[in-house]
């Protein structure tokens, strides 16, 4: 029992190790320490199992969690640099396209030749192309946009002196674009573009360098809590492991415990009753004796006996006699205990009816009113159910032989599928209630023996043999009103 | 009449012997009985070995036997005198302070011809050795193998 209760108030501090690894850190927590220790301590087995396992599932959602949002960033970031190439890309070609829109309307210009004009309008056109699919590119960005909308107002100036210069041309000739064309019309607005698109092209670089170190600080947290994470999950599960284990083998040993207890029980039982019965049989010998011997010795010395010695010689005889009667019970008592039982099924009516027969040389001469319910057929061993009443019965009738008219009562009490409770109520000297736990006991009275004879073993046979039956007795009694005893028997057969 | 015939008592407890012996004694037939005092010297009686060895042979009307007895208990006896084709015909009376069911099963269950438990009582036990020893040692007829006894 020492080494169970020792074992069971380590538990909890080997059991907190596991699932808590925070509190076997040593410095600053010795106060969190017992607290935590307390609420573990309150929870059985079970739970302290689904308290585990749900720390490991809340382990395993919140790492999933957070692997969760650090991949959705790294594939945004992903997609954001896909689009910033993209930028850059259209960017280069804007300022090639706007280049070369420069460069062959000059030299239309200059030559007159139309192929230059169809290089030149070709360019001018992609212009729409070019800043719709750069604003798609760069809608998520207004700084970028802002430099876009500039860049496209530029754009359109650029383009628009430069049809106004072609226009000239085709009206007044090579000479009334004579400046224009060795300058250029759009020159000044293309030094802006280039310069808005060296802007651009920058933010969209340093953006991807951000993004680039972003996902590579993410990837990095994503492993380091993955490898915590499984860490901590392995811990948990360790503990949860320790605690099952820890539990199996307590109960393992407890079944082994319980078992050799069992074992030494009925090898106590055995001796007890060995010896009961040795001492029963080795005690009947002197009694026999004393009986024996105050018998010849009244005999030897008949004549010369006077009244109080004739008494003396009586007292001797009766006292060994009462003992012989407390040894008999008790080897009954003790036979009680050990006897084979049986399991039929028993008609209590025929008892009882039995009993009376048996009993009527007793009742000769007392005036009891009986009342006897039909009573019905229970389990058990019918030699063993008929001690039961007969004591209940004798009982009730000795203890009403005060009363001018006893009145005896013999029934049932709540019938149910699962117990059946019998009572023998009397109108007799009845008792306190306050020894109604000594009564079953063995070699109680209640009563001083000039009052009523009995040596005090029959209601503990009672209680010996509705045990052994499954079953519970108890009694109900008022001084001097009457007492009633019950018997509660299983309905069904048990294998004890 | 078997007037001849002895009354085997094994009995280890004088006080219990001499009781018995009281009893029988007002019937008159305390001399026919030989006291043996275990059950070792029951059987020397039986095959007239040891302090019995010069005794008349025969074989006794009747054998009371006590069942916790020093050396050799009761049953032991028992189990000898009907393992024994001489000795089994002999009427066996088991004479004993238990009332046990194991002790009766056994007995019983080994030829005993009667089991009579001792009354406490002495007047009880009086009329219950008178009985015994009047019934057994007088009326009843014993075995014809017994009567051949050599004189």
């Amino acid at each position: 029992m020492d080494a169970a209760s020792n074992h069971q108030s380590q538990t909890p501090f080997l059991g907190a190790e596991g699932p808590q690894p925070s509190s076997s850190v040593p410095a600053g927590s010795s106060g969190f320490y017992p607290v935590s220790v307390g609420w573990f301590h309150g929870l059985t087995i079970e739970q302290r199992v689904l308290a585990g396992f749900s720390l490991v599932f809340v382990g395993i959602l919140i790492v999933s969690g957070i692997s969760y949002h650090n991949m959705n960033i790294l594939l945004t970031n992903r997609g954001l640099d896909g689009r910033s190439h993209d930028t850059i890309q259209l960017l280069n070609n804007i300022d090639v396209a706007m280049s070369e829109a420069e460069d062959t309307h000059r030299r239309y210009l200059v030559t007159g030749e139309a192929s230059y004009l169809e290089a030149y309008q070709k360019f001018a056109k992609q212009k729409l192309t070019f800043t719709a699919y750069l604003n798609d590119l760069i809608r998520e960005s207004p700084e970028q946009q802002q430099r876009a909308g500039l860049l496209d107002r530029m754009m359109d100036r650029q383009l628009n002196a430069e049809s106004k210069a072609i226009a000239q041309f085709q009206e007044g000739g090579f000479r009334a674009v004579k400046k224009m064309a060795f300058e250029g019309a759009g020159k000044r607005e293309l030094g802006v573009i280039h310069q808005i698109i060296t802007e651009m092209d920058l933010y969209e670089r340093q953006a991807v360098g951000r993004r680039v170190v972003e996902s590579a600080a993410g990837t990095r947290n994503t492993i380091v809590l993955l490898g915590i994470g499984a860490l901590l999950q392995l811990v948990l599960l360790a503990g949860v492991y320790y605690l099952i284990r820890h539990d199996i083998t307590e109960r393992r040993r407890v079944a082994g415990e319980l078992q050799r207890r069992g074992e030494l029980l009925e090898a106590a039982n055995k001796e007890l009753e060995a010896f009961s019965y040795s001492v029963s049989h080795d005690l009947r010998a002197p009694l026999r004796h004393i009986d024996g011997y105050a018998a010849l010795l009244r005999r030897a010395v008949e004549h010369s006996l006077n009244d109080k010695a004739t008494r003396y010689l009586q007292t001797i005889s009766d006292s060994a006699k009462q003992m012989g009667q407390l040894i008999d019970d008790l080897l009954v008592f003790s036979r009680m205990g050990r006897q084979e039982m049986l399991h039929t099924a028993v008609n209590l009516d025929q008892v009882i009816k039995n009993i009376l027969s048996d009993l009527r040389l007793d009742l000769q001469g007392r005036e009891i009113s009986w009342t006897i319910a039909a009573l019905p057929e229970v389990q058990g061993d019918p030699a063993m159910l008929r001690q039961v009443f007969m004591n209940l019965i004798a009982n009730a009738v000795k203890f009403t032989s005060t009363r001018p008219i006893a009145t005896i009562e013999i029934g049932v009490e709540r019938p149910s599928s699962t117990e059946i409770v019998l009572f023998v109520r009397d109108n007799g000297v009845g008792f306190d209630m306050q020894y109604a736990p000594k009564l079953f006991g063995v070699f109680q009275r209640l009563h001083r023996a000039d009052e009523f004879e009995g040596t005090g073993i029959g209601l503990a046979n009672v209680r010996r043999i509705v045990h052994r039956h499954g079953g519970r007795t108890w009694a109900e009694g008022v001084p001097d009103k009457g007492a009633t005893f019950y018997v509660l028997l299983p309905s069904r057969r048990r294998d004890s | 009449m078997t007037t001849a015939k002895p009354i085997l008592l094994a009995e280890d407890n004088p006080r219990d012997a001499e009781l018995a012996l009281a009893a029988m004694e007002a019937e008159h037939i305390s001399e026919k009985v030989v006291l043996c005092h275990d059950g070792a010297e029951v059987l020397d009686y039986l095959y007239c070995r040891g302090q019995f060895k010069s005794r008349l042979r025969g074989n006794p009307a009747v054998v009371f036997l006590d069942l916790k007895m020093p050396k050799v208990n009761g049953l032991e006896v028992l189990r000898t005198i009907k393992a024994d084709i001489n000795l089994r015909p002999i009427p066996v009376v088991m004479l004993t302070s238990s009332r046990e069911e194991r002790d009766l099963a056994e007995s019983y269950a080994l030829g005993a011809n009667a089991y009579v438990v001792k009354p406490v009582e002495f007047h009880k036990f009086l009329s219950a050795v008178k009985e015994l020893g009047t019934f057994w040692g007088v009326i009843n007829e014993p075995p014809p193998e017994s009567c051949r006894s050599t004189h």
